[in-house]
């Protein structure tokens, strides 16, 4: 659309605020296919389901008892899972609004889930150091497997089609090849926060608390490009690509949302972005389809959809 | 039909079995009848829901605390079966006029109400015997009279008149001495008291007197009792209902002191509403009803003291108790006292005293001269000048107060009696002997105190103390070397301190290494002698407390002080020093794996922390994904042959040289690297280190036991058409297995270690391992049948050379366990297994077969199992591998090991489908 060749500038107007969180919001979430809705998930220990084209809330589901950390749809959309501090994963029935299942087994509270890709499989990671596969098919309440590789909490888990890449506050990201069998450790050096692939699996989005996020060559572990200049020292916030992975969008301490150009790591104007949240951005994720949709999660209790003007219109 | 057995057997004893003595039966069968007559066992146990309460009647008794109460007990419930239940609330809006408020009398039952009659009878014999209606329920039934019809002199003549219904006791006595109804009672009197009692002048000649009456004793004066009204209603206090708001109040002003009764109150507090105003409350100023004030019974008395009339005592006039003493008015001063000089009266209740008020002497202030302004500093500084060079000696101060101002602590002791004397410079006493030591004699104390110097820390020799004594300069404690380079090891506590902890280290490698040259660290400028010294005795002790833990006891614990505290540790540890007590070997050990961290752990952190991630940052290792976790992923299972063979344990110290895929790689290349592997490893093995720590092949050993291959029990339990199959699937084996026997490696990896239980294998050239066949039976095919050993072995001679050579693995394969070390058996459990296990094992191994199959139909269930093989590497992981594993590495859980192997079988079995 724009005729220029860099890469499309950020989605940087706000849509939608969906503000009905009370305390911070840990994580948002696109549901699967077209992605037309949102999942979000904070402190007030709800997992709210939102229609961000309309701003409003659509369901609320309630059964946690501590703070909701982390949330995974399932590919059909029927279902999801969360966790967070009570211990346990939950996975619910979207449309009844109750939970089929719950997963207990970890030790402490549960820092973030990810469903498989055709939902069989569902991996949990722990402030217990510990990620645990758990099948949703069998009755089995047992996890399957349990990797204790990690030496410290497991912050943030990508599961796809045949590998497990896990974050861990330790400073790896061990990736669990299962085709391979084989388990591969990068050590980054500080704690990680958030790991996301691109699509095509073989770069690896790594956003680190020394304020760095870093693009990382799954095959040789090399650090292909190293995006900085936001702060972000301690607190989770999730690193992504924006569209067609041409950009990297990461939210900072500030409340500002940072984007650079994949290839040359520089950061796309408005150099320092806008405020746009009043405390810490812990969540931003771009529309898997839509070019110039966006969603971000802050601890100030919202979540803002940004758009491009002309994409609304 | 043992019974029949048993009778026979009675019967040959000489037991009659139709007898009634030998059919007796001991047996009792079912429960037995209760006893007719029921226990009088009050004791005994009724459940709770059996028990009751009864009353003394025999009633059912509620529970609660007073009989009748209406808490009702959920198991003694009211009665009924339901129990006590609420009653129904019934709305009172449309019948209001039935509603009647319950009385206490409702809840009553007949014993209750009985009681209350018998209370009120009570209280009827007193109202009767109460004469003149004291009571209150007289009272309230005059009072309710009293407004109607009857006048008070109607009311009088009632009371006087009418008798009582029944007269009291007392009445009745009284009436025996002579009193009558309307006579006062006392003694009588004569017509004289009589008229002064009724208020008349006697002496008056107003009336005509009767001489008769003068000659007769008359009754006293009926004095009527003073009642005080209760206070029974909320009015506040002087309010009289019906009176007006004016009336109530200033009433006085209007219509006079009319409605004014009472004596004024004095206001005040404490003035009760039910408290009868008392005399002290009266207000002492009001002198408009001073004359109301009088309390006795009639005014006349004050003027005839003298003929008071005392009950039962005849003498006059002392007065006696309180009530005379309140009879007796105070002096009525005279008029002419009792005014001032201005001729007021004075207030009520005082007197104007005679005597003139004597005057305080009071002197003059002196006169200030006139411009003087105080100045107390010119005093001080007048006194100064007076004293002049005085001053500075401060011997006007005594020298024993402290200038500065005490604690408490020493303003309470006080000084003691040594320093008083100290003070005073007295000499001191000659103290008594304080200690035990006194009376040791000076070779003992030597003794005791060089046994204590040794006990408790050599850090300062004995010889540095009379030096201290002897020069003013304090000397420095010396650390001995070994304590020194112990204390270097081990806490650093002054790691707070970075400069301290400098000086420290400085002092302790002064010590440690005294050739070295290193001294210690030099006095700080702003450091005197006394503080250096103190200094270095703080080190010289810190050196001799934060000594590590020595010798064996060393290796078990990681200080987590040690690991933290940043790069002086890290110097400490690196510093290897032989020492006698230390066990060299291990701390040799120590070190080498200490060096081999870091040098592993650094080059990631240097390189993650330059940001040259890549081959430096990675670490590949293999991991095993779970069955049901592949199987969900849709992933084929990266080494399924794990998983299948996992009975089978195997050597990792020679990892497995013949496979069955030996067209994937080439037997020989395999068999040399593993070999050239397996010569350098055991290059480290000797007899000393077996089952120690620095054995780096003690976990191998668990492994070391084989299984025999899946030939031998061919050519135990199969049939020979199934052998001869065997050989077309394993003929590639015995190609492999014949050049690893032209090969004969470097060296055997535990010569040592073994004991030759079968002689003949001492001819054949000691192999690492024992070559495993492992895989080419079918197992859903392959049943095992039981052979008897000794034709077993006949076949096996008889047959052919192939099944010789399987003889011979078999006999190695036994060589092997018979290892002297600790084995692991496939259970896990640890045992010192020698020779005699194999019998065992061997009869495990004919279990085996079946077993698998069993396994194999359980599936994945059992992972732990799979454990247990430890599958041959893949060649070219061997070959990346560095020649000496790190000994965790091989000593890891064997786990880790199976997943060196990921060579791919090209065999399947039905496990790999489900």
């Amino acid at each position: 659309m724009a005729p220029s060749r860099g890469p499309q500038p950020l989605a940087r107007t706000l849509h939608a605020t969906l503000a009905n969180h009370r305390g911070p919001v840990h994580v948002v979430r696109y549901a699967k296919g077209s992605a037309k809705y949102v999942l979000s998930g904070g402190q007030d220990r709800t997992v709210r389901l939102w229609n961000p084209e309309l701003g409003t809330e659509i369901k609320t589901f309630a059964a946690h008892g501590y703070e909701v950390l982390s949330i995974s749809v399932s590919h059909d959309n029927a279902s999801f899972a969360s966790s967070g501090g009570d211990r346990s994963v939950f996975v619910w029935d979207v449309t009844a609004g109750v939970t089929t299942r719950r997963l207990a087994g970890h030790m402490s509270k549960v820092n973030v889930v990810e469903l498989n890709d055709n939902a069989t499989v569902l991996a949990s990671g722990s402030y217990d150091s510990t990620v645990r596969l758990w099948d949703l098919r069998a009755q089995s309440r047992a996890p399957i497997q349990i990797l204790e590789e990690a030496g410290d909490a497991v912050q943030t888990l990508h599961v796809d089609s045949t590998s497990i890449i896990s974050g861990s506050v330790d400073g790896h990201v061990r990736t669990y090849d299962l085709r391979k069998g084989e388990l591969r450790s990068d050590f980054i050096g500080q704690p990680v926060t958030s790991v996301v692939p691109s699509q095509d699996g073989t770069t690896l989005l790594v956003a680190t608390l020394d304020s760095h996020v870093r693009l990382f060559d799954m095959t040789s572990g090399k650090l292909l490009n190293d995006f900085t200049d936001h702060s972000q020292t301690s607190y989770r916030c999730r690193a992504c690509f924006g569209h067609a992975e041409a950009t990297v969008v990461c939210g900072d301490e500030d409340g500002r949302v940072w984007a650079w150009d994949l290839v040359d790591a520089t950061a796309l104007q408005p150099k320092p972005p806008p405020k746009v949240h009043d405390k810490v951005i812990t969540w931003t994720e771009h529309h898997p389809s839509d070019p110039g949709e966006m969603i971000t999660a802050s601890a100030d209790g919202t979540v803002k959809v940004w758009r491009h003007p002309k994409s609304t219109g | 039909m043992s019974t029949t057995r048993l009778k026979r057997k009675l019967g040959d004893l000489g037991i009659d079995p139709a007898s009634k003595r030998a059919n007796e039966s001991f047996c009792l069968i079912g429960t037995p009848l209760p006893p007719l007559e029921k226990s009088k066992d009050t004791g005994e146990f009724v459940p709770l829901w059996k028990q009751e309460v009864r009353d003394e009647k025999g009633r059912r008794r509620l529970h609660g605390a007073f009989t009748g109460g209406f808490s009702a007990g959920y198991f003694n419930s009211v009665g009924s079966k339901e129990g006590w239940a609420p009653s129904t609330f019934v709305s009172s809006r449309s019948d209001r006029a039935k509603n009647r408020a319950a009385r206490p009398e409702d809840f009553m039952d007949e014993e209750d109400l009985a009681e209350i009659r018998a209370d009120q009878n009570l209280v009827d014999e007193h109202e009767e015997m109460d004469l003149l209606g004291g009571t209150q329920a007289e009272m309230s039934k005059r009072g309710q009279v009293d407004d109607g019809e009857k006048d008070a002199i109607t009311m009088a003549l009632e009371q006087s008149l009418l008798p009582a219904p029944k007269d009291s006791m007392g009445a009745r006595i009284l009436k025996k001495m002579g009193w009558r109804l309307g006579q006062g009672i006392g003694p009588r009197v004569t017509w004289r008291q009589h008229e002064i009692q009724y208020g008349r002048n006697p002496g008056a000649d107003s009336m005509e007197v009767d001489e008769e009456a003068k000659k007769h004793m008359y009754p006293s004066r009926d004095t009527p009792l003073l009642i005080v009204d209760r206070k029974d209603n909320f009015h506040g206090l002087g309010y009289e209902p019906g009176l007006g708001l004016h009336a109530s109040l200033g009433a006085q002003g209007s219509d006079g002191s009319g409605g004014n009764k009472g004596p004024k109150l004095a206001g005040g507090f404490g003035l009760g509403a039910l408290n009868d105003a008392d005399e002290d409350d009266l207000d002492v100023y009001d002198s408009s009803n001073a004359h109301e004030r009088n309390r006795t019974a009639y005014d006349a008395s004050d003027m005839y003291d003298d003929e008071r009339i005392v009950m039962g005592t005849t003498r006059r006039n002392p007065p006696v108790g309180r009530n005379s003493a309140k009879a007796q008015p105070p002096p009525r001063p005279a008029l002419a006292r009792g005014a001032f000089r201005d001729g007021k009266p004075p207030v009520e209740g005082f007197i104007v005293s005679d005597k003139p008020v004597a005057e305080d002497l009071v002197f003059p202030i002196p006169d200030v001269p006139p411009g003087w302004t105080p100045n107390p500093r010119r005093v001080w500084e007048q006194e100064k000048l007076k004293e002049g060079d005085k001053e500075n000696l401060s011997t006007g101060q005594p020298p024993y107060i402290p200038s500065q101002p005490q604690t408490h602590a020493q303003w309470k002791t006080g000084i003691s009696a040594d320093q008083r004397g100290a003070v005073l410079g007295e000499t001191p006493l000659a103290a008594g002997p304080r200690s035990i030591f006194e009376y040791i004699s000076k070779k003992d104390q030597e003794r005791i105190k060089d046994a204590a110097a040794g006990r408790f820390g050599p850090p300062s020799t004995p010889d540095s103390v009379p030096q201290a004594s002897s020069t003013s300069v304090p000397t420095l404690p010396h650390t001995e070397v070994h304590v020194a380079q112990a204390a270097l090891r081990g806490f650093q506590p002054f790691t707070s301190d970075p400069a301290k902890q400098a000086r420290y280290t400085a002092y302790l490698h002064a010590h440690a290494d005294p050739a070295s040259g290193a001294t210690i660290p030099a006095r700080l400028s702003d450091q005197d002698a006394e503080a250096f010294a103190k200094e270095m005795r703080d080190y010289a002790k810190a050196a001799a407390l934060f000594r590590p833990i020595s010798g064996a006891m060393a290796g078990r614990f990681t200080s987590a002080a040690v690991l933290d505290l940043g790069p002086k540790i890290v110097e400490g540890l690196h510093t290897p020093t032989a020492e006698a007590e230390w066990d060299g070997e291990r701390e040799q050990m120590d070190v080498d794996e200490v060096k081999v961290e870091t040098k592993e752990e650094d080059p990631k952190v240097h390189a993650a922390r330059v940001g040259m991630y890549g081959p430096l940052t990675r670490e590949v290792k293999p991991w095993q994904p779970a069955r049901l976790l592949c199987k969900r992923f849709g992933v084929k299972d990266p080494n399924p042959e794990v998983a299948a063979e996992k009975p089978m344990p195997s050597t990792s110290s020679a990892p497995a040289e013949f496979t069955t895929d030996s067209a994937a790689s080439g037997a020989v290349s395999v068999a040399l690297s593993t070999s050239g592997a397996g010569g350098a490893r055991n290059g480290k093995r000797d007899l000393e280190n077996i089952g120690l720590g620095e054995d780096d092949g003690q976990g191998d050993d668990v492994l070391t036991y084989e299984r025999p291959a899946m030939d031998v029990f061919k050519a135990i339990f199969a049939s020979d058409d199934e052998d001869s199959d065997v050989d077309m699937d394993g003929g590639d084996h015995v190609e492999g297995k014949e050049q690893r026997q032209e090969t004969p490696t470097p060296a055997s990896p535990a010569p040592a270690k073994q004991v030759d239980v079968v002689p003949s294998t001492s001819t054949v050239i000691p192999q690492p391992k024992p070559s495993v066949v492992s895989e080419v039976v079918d197992l859903t095919s392959f049943k095992p049948t039981f052979i008897p050993r000794d034709s077993k072995s006949k076949k096996a001679k008889g047959g052919e050379s192939e099944a010789k050579d399987k003889k011979d693995k078999k006999k190695k394969g036994s060589t092997k366990t018979a290892l002297v070390s600790f084995n692991l058996d496939e259970d896990g459990a640890e045992s010192l297994s020698l020779s005699v296990s194999q019998q065992k094992r061997r009869d495990r191994d004919r279990d085996r077969p079946k077993k698998k199959k069993r396994k194999d139909k359980e599936g994945r269930a059992d992972d732990d199992e799979e454990d247990m093989w430890v599958e041959k590497p893949p060649p070219d992981i061997v070959k990346g591998l560095p020649a000496n594993i790190p000994p965790d590495d091989t000593s890891d859980s064997a786990e880790i090991r199976q997943e060196d192997t990921g060579l791919p079988r090209g065999r399947k079995r039905a496990i790999d489908f489900m």
